[in-house]
């Protein structure tokens, strides 16, 4: 594709993705997003082409990214470090929800009426399905 | 966990970045390694041993 894993490395301290690491990753950022701001900034084009732009070009980042992140090579240490860090993260944003969830529960029970966000609960049952898919193919795989 | 990595390293007048491009990793790894913080897996310790000619019982130390 476009980008170049050796321009970037993985974002370790300011959430997920990809963090520039030479000034070619920052090229490859200006020249991604500078035409799309122009684009958006000029009223002269429909609104339906500039919602088709925006999806093209959003998928043709997120692909990019995606390749360019699978194809990073992070050594043993380092992957080591960022399941822990991506264990802790998870774990973490669990325990919100349940508590978010929990609370929504009493919230309920005082006003008498349902106001669970099912987002949240839908959220926990894929984590719970991806646990499940995770350790069922993991068990059976040489690692 | 002691580790002769240093020694041998020194000996053959390689770098830590020369070391850690042969054998695939960052140069922090090979710091961590020579300090005996890092329990490599069985195929990095056999990537090392390789690449500074000699085997893994030589190169890692269990007190």
């Amino acid at each position: 594709m476009f980008g170049k894993p050796q321009w970037f490395r993985r974002r370790k301290y300011g959430g997920w993705g990809l963090a520039p690491a030479t000034w070619q990753g920052w090229v490859y950022i200006g020249i991604f997003l500078i035409p799309f701001a122009i684009f958006q900034v000029f009223p002269i084009w429909s609104d339906s082409l500039r919602i088709g732009v925006t999806i093209g070009w959003i998928t043709l980042l997120i692909i990019d990214v995606l390749h360019i992140m699978m194809s990073l090579n992070n050594d043993e240490r380092e992957t080591k470090i960022e399941a822990f860090a991506e264990r802790n993260a998870a774990w973490a944003m669990v325990g919100t929800i349940v508590v978010g969830i929990l609370y929504q529960i009493i919230k309920s029970g005082f006003s008498k009426t349902i106001e669970i966000d099912w987002f949240l609960v839908a959220t926990l049952f894929v984590g719970v399905v991806v646990k499940a898919i995770s350790n069922i193919v993991y068990d059976r795989k040489s690692l | 966990m002691r580790t002769r990595i240093k020694e041998l390293r020194a000996r053959l007048g390689l770098t830590q970045e020369q070391l850690a491009q042969q054998v695939n990793v960052r140069r922090e790894t090979i710091v961590f390694l020579e300090q005996g913080k890092y329990n490599p897996s069985l195929q990095l310790s056999h990537d090392v041993a390789m690449a500074l000619e000699t085997t893994i019982e030589e190169l890692f130390i269990f007190d």
